[in-house]
């Protein structure tokens, strides 16, 4: 409940971070997001390949996020943080789950050739 | 790497040379006069008074939850006035333009706008009402009230909720200078894809849409962040969860929304600016490219922002409304879970504004009924409502108008959207005026829930009551304007007139529109009464000033404190024992109680830094814009820069003694936040010393 504390130096956040950690953890997500722009900027990739490098390249700037820049854990301090991204999840499958239906449902009314684009270089 | 642009550029001032400012409009030319004008006495009573070294060391720096909150409300009331005359410029467009014999005037040929220019006048409206004004003045509120409805000194990270503000701020500052400098969207405040996409729109005007979008937004996440945080983590020793006043309940799902909502805006915007600037093909038709996609991002994020608009201001109807029937609100435990079951059903409709895309019936029928499931939590609030005002011992002061009047357009724009989740009606009346009206009035149940707010919570800031005759006429006057104005709307939809038309073909709809202007007109009064009622109340304020409990009859903590707030909330942190805490003591006679023993009070250093991040994120956003690389590039490092030099610093607060608060206490010293009486110290201020 209530948490009042004089210095805020002396707060679980604070005692628990890492400058080094947090530099790697920048560095890892920005280079990672780096990495993901480029494929996309190449189109050297068939369409399959592609999402699932994105992907895997996002899951890995997260894990960075996550592990190095905030160190999510179940201690005390970090115990909410670790919640709300987890509380994160069903949003996440909510969104891609009911998008993925939609355009699933959508191309075939709305595209010429729609196993042509969803499909394309497999 | 970079798309090539056709046109001058050069390195200097990438894309903006002198034909982009354009002063050849005349209603650009009557705006940037009526800037001048505004802008001018105000600059003028500054320097009169010396009141600019007041105003950056008590305003522009503080980390204050409270003059934080006025700031964002002064931004966001500015803004509704630029987007209410935005409203005024659409509506005279239409009347004029009507039908094939409808007059020229300036360069249009039809009414008094070209085509180009109308385009970006309602794309400018929508951005600035719902991004700017609305939300904008809602953080305010938020701001301010939820750190004393729960017992704190302050939000949990006051630093960031400055640069929350500065950020917003930029936001609002790219969309003004839009006016004077290059022009706006002219794509919709939605931004209607493929029409934002480079080949569409070469010119600046999305840019600036998209730019100002990604700063405020960044600026709503971290504000989101902070909210949360202080309500779970700085709520007063007994203030359990179901001891929380209802309108931090109702923050505490807005800000959950748009901590998780406004990242989504940010991706989809991101990966158009990647379109627009590096070439890629994320909304465009070809090379893998889906422009479908960023309909469904932005709705993913877009219904919930409907619902971040709508619940503060539900919040505020629920703490208004008890007050003035001087009883409890009804029915809170399953209001609090309608709040909560709202904001988790806001994330599963976003579809029924596109259910005329193509999806399949199985889609459209689920989003249809998750649609319609909203209408049974939203019922369950209106019937919690209407029984707490059912024998209660009613006034009907001005915070009570407008919340009697935000219940009352609930009904009508709930109904309406009732209507509209249902497939077979929503192909019918689509892109209609039909849905303008309904979204306006949803709208304006959060402006009526503002106002209610504005008048209610205004004594307790500043420590003086607004003038009730003026405030009065301006619930009168703004209430006629709304019936005027969109019942016609509603009608004109139902007769088949659709939206964002600069010309109108059919000559038969022009008493409607008539009925509309006239509707505009009395709008126009309504804001002559309230800048009457700030004026009328800053001149008497003395006459108006009030004691803690301004309305004798409010039941939460924030009115347990002195009016005006001391800057330092509570000169001792509250001991909660129930819900209604405020209520509860002044049942029990404990409301003259004073503390025996005082504390020493810690709190935050002013500094100029966010203030400074927002000025670096404008140069980085207008750089952006323009395509002025260096500045861009400056401003990014700068903010990165100003970033890392901020965490180094040492900077611990300053303390308040024990016997200093007491003093003031006991003395009744003006503490409030319009007085420099006693000033936080700038944390900058020592490197010069």
């Amino acid at each position: 409940m209530s948490l009042h504390r004089a210095d805020p130096l002396d707060h679980p956040d604070v005692r628990n971070a890492s400058g080094i950690a947090f530099v790697a953890g920048y560095a890892a997500s920005v280079g990672l997001m780096a990495i993901a722009l480029m494929v996309t900027l190449r189109h050297e990739m068939s369409y399959v390949r592609f999402v699932i490098a994105v992907a895997i390249l996002g899951g890995l700037a997260l894990l960075a996020q996550a592990v190095l820049m905030f160190r999510l854990d179940l201690s005390g301090g970090q115990r909410w943080k670790t919640i709300s991204l987890l509380l994160v999840v069903p949003l996440f499958v909510l969104s891609i789950g009911l998008t993925g239906w939609m355009f699933h449902t959508l191309y075939p009314r709305t595209m010429l050739d729609f196993m042509q684009v969803q499909g394309s270089g497999m | 790497m970079l798309v090539h642009l056709q046109g001058a550029w050069n390195p200097w001032l990438g894309r903006l040379t002198l034909s982009q400012i354009p002063y050849h409009s005349p209603i650009v030319l009557g705006a940037f006069a009526f800037a001048l004008l505004a802008a001018a006495p105000i600059v003028g009573l500054m320097t009169y008074y010396q009141k600019w070294g007041y105003l950056i060391r008590e305003w522009i720096t503080t980390l204050d939850h409270k003059k934080i909150g006025v700031m964002y409300i002064i931004i966001g009331l500015v803004m509704l006035l630029r987007g209410f005359i935005d409203g005024i410029m659409i509506r005279t467009q239409q009347l004029l333009a009507d039908g094939p014999r409808s007059a020229a005037h300036l360069q249009a040929v039809h009414g008094y706008l070209p085509p180009f220019h109308f385009d970006q006048i309602y794309s400018s409206h929508g951005t600035i009402m719902i991004i700017f004004a609305v939300t904008v003045v809602l953080t305010g509120f938020q701001n301010i009230i939820v750190p004393l409805q729960i017992g704190a000194r302050d939000m949990a990270f006051p630093y960031l909720n400055a640069v929350s503000l500065w950020l917003t701020a930029a936001g609002a500052a790219l969309v003004m200078i839009s006016l004077f400098i290059g022009d706006f969207s002219h794509a919709g405040w939605v931004g209607i894809v493929p029409l934002t996409e480079l080949p569409y729109s070469p010119g600046v005007g999305v840019d600036y849409w998209d730019w100002a979008l990604q700063l405020s937004s960044l600026g709503t996440t971290l504000g989101a962040l902070n909210l949360i945080t202080t309500i779970i983590m700085m709520r007063a020793p007994g203030m359990r969860w179901f001891r929380m006043p209802f309108f931090t309940w109702a923050t505490l799902s807005t800000q959950t929304i748009g901590l998780t909502a406004f990242p989504v805006l940010g991706v989809a915007l991101a990966l158009l600016s990647c379109d627009r600037y590096l070439g890629t093909h994320f909304y465009t038709a070809g090379l893998g490219g889906n422009l479908m996609l960023y309909t469904d991002l932005f709705w993913i994020w877009g219904h919930p922002e409907v619902y971040f608009i709508i619940l503060p201001a539900w919040g505020i109807m629920s703490e208004v409304i008890p007050t003035f029937s001087e009883k409890a609100l009804f029915g809170y435990t399953v209001m609090v879970a309608a709040t909560l079951s709202i904001a988790g059903l806001s994330w599963a409709v976003w579809l029924h504004h596109f259910f005329t895309m193509g999806a399949g019936p199985g889609v459209n029928l689920v989003f249809s009924v998750s649609t319609m499931l909203v209408g049974i939590p939203t019922g369950v609030k209106v019937f919690n409502w209407s029984l707490t005002l059912y024998r209660g011992r009613l006034r009907f002061e001005t915070p009570m108008l407008w919340a009697i009047g935000a219940l009352f357009l609930l009904l009508v724009g709930g109904l309406t959207g009732m209507m509209l989740a249902i497939p077979a009606i929503n192909y019918t009346v689509h892109n209609s005026v039909f849905v303008v009206a309904h979204f306006h009035t949803m709208f304006l149940v959060s402006v009526f829930g503002i106002f209610a707010g504005l008048m209610y919570w205004f004594p307790k800031v500043f420590g003086f009551r607004l003038d009730e005759r003026s405030g009065r006429r301006f619930f009168t006057f703004f209430s006629l304007g709304t019936v005027f104005v969109f019942a016609a709307m509603y009608t004109l939809g139902l007769m088949g007139m659709t939206r964002r038309l600069d010309y109108l073909y059919n000559p038969h709809w022009q008493a409607l529109l008539i009925i509309q202007e006239f509707g505009i007109f009395l709008y126009c009064v309504s804001v002559f009464y309230f800048c009457k009622m700030i004026y009328v109340s800053i001149r008497d304020r003395a006459k108006e000033a009030h004691g803690q409990d301004v309305w004798r009859t409010s039941r939460t903590l924030e009115w347990m404190t002195l009016t005006p707030v001391p800057f330092y909330n509570f000169a001792v942190i509250p001991v909660v024992h129930g819900r209604d805490a405020w209520a509860m003591r002044r049942d029990s006679g404990l409301t003259a109680t004073s503390p025996g023993d005082y504390e020493d009070i810690n709190l935050p250093n002013n500094t100029i830094v966010p203030a400074m991040l927002g000025a670096l994120a404008f140069g980085f956003g207008f750089g952006m814009v323009w395509r002025i690389w260096w500045l861009a590039g400056l401003s990014l490092l700068g903010i990165i820069g100003l970033v890392i030099l901020r965490s180094f610093a040492d900077d611990r607060g300053f303390t308040l003694t024990a016997a200093t608060v007491r003093r003031m206490e006991r003395n009744h010293e003006d503490t409030g936040i319009v007085t420099d009486h006693i000033s936080p110290p700038v944390a900058e201020l020592a490197l010069f010393q």
